[in-house]
């Protein structure tokens, strides 16, 4: 009887892994890079992520006046390391109208890859997820499905087909 | 948690994020994911003027033992430093005031409560 040999399985991005249901919004409410901000930071507060929401929301200004993380063509990864994060995470949010976040193209934001992590010596993992959310929605169309994409699970998905 | 201790957090996380933007490998591995890191000074400008709203004495403490270690300000869970790992004595925790900062025994690290 032959063989049926199964492809080999694909291990998961960093990306991937921190990727979770719970750290996702929609819609958000504000359209503001400050009010953006705070609605995220509030929502990691939310799932014990913040342990104090408005350290979290220092460091995180105080990161986007080292450089704004608005990278252009509607996305923004603002991210930062705080003593008052419990857990690396990644908390996804989407706007439809946009947000005004000082991009370096000047467009409206409309998606919003948020990255926290805790103060540890070397934490090269933070960098490459920095560097996943960039190659995985380096395609307009890929942005475009991430944008309209019904679920959570679906966004996943897109995800994890551009980081294969 | 305590004003001193917010006031110190705020300053362990700006000087973890400037010591990181000064950090050839990371900076330059940033600048080319498309990160502009051009506020430096801006940050370093801000660090200073956190750094004179701080206890004298307590900055001082901060300096000397950032020298040393990465993390100066580390969370107590139960009764064990999150910074050396080392069980506190039980006196330590009987004794928290809300208007002191506590010192691990062990390694010196600033504590705060979980």
């Amino acid at each position: 009887m032959p063989t049926v040999s199964a492809a080999p399985r694909r291990s998961e991005t960093h990306l991937e892994l921190h990727l979770r249901p719970s750290l996702f919004i929609p819609e958000l409410r504000t359209r503001k890079k400050s009010s953006v901000l705070e609605e995220m930071v509030a929502h990691l507060a939310e799932h014990r992520i913040a342990r104090q929401a408005q350290a979290v929301l220092e460091v995180l200004r105080q990161r986007e006046a080292l450089g704004s993380t608005g990278l252009g063509k509607g996305i923004a990864v603002p991210h930062a390391r705080s003593t008052m994060v419990t857990e690396r995470a990644v908390l996804l949010a989407r706007s439809t109208k946009g947000v005004e976040f000082d991009s370096i193209d000047g467009n409206p934001v409309h998606l919003c890859f948020l990255i926290v992590a805790p103060p540890v010596d070397r934490d090269p993992i933070y960098l490459q997820m920095l560097a996943e959310i960039v190659k995985a929605v380096r395609l307009a169309p890929v942005r475009k499905k991430i944008l309209e994409a019904a679920d959570f699970a679906s966004i996943r998905s897109l995800i994890g087909a551009q980081l294969a | 948690m305590n004003t001193k201790l917010q006031a110190l957090v705020a300053l362990q996380d700006l000087d973890l994020m400037i010591r990181e933007a000064k950090d050839p490998e990371q900076a330059t591995r940033e600048e080319e994911l498309g990160f502009p890191l051009s506020g430096v000074d801006k940050l370093e400008r801000t660090r200073d003027r956190l750094a004179k709203q701080i206890d004298e004495q307590l900055l001082q403490r901060y300096e000397r033992m950032s020298r040393r270690f990465t993390r100066v300000v580390v969370p107590v869970e139960g009764r064990v430093c999150l910074g050396c790992f080392m069980g506190l004595p039980t006196a330590t925790r009987r004794n928290i005031d809300p208007g002191t900062v506590e010192h691990c025994e062990n390694c010196g690290r600033i504590l705060y409560r979980l």
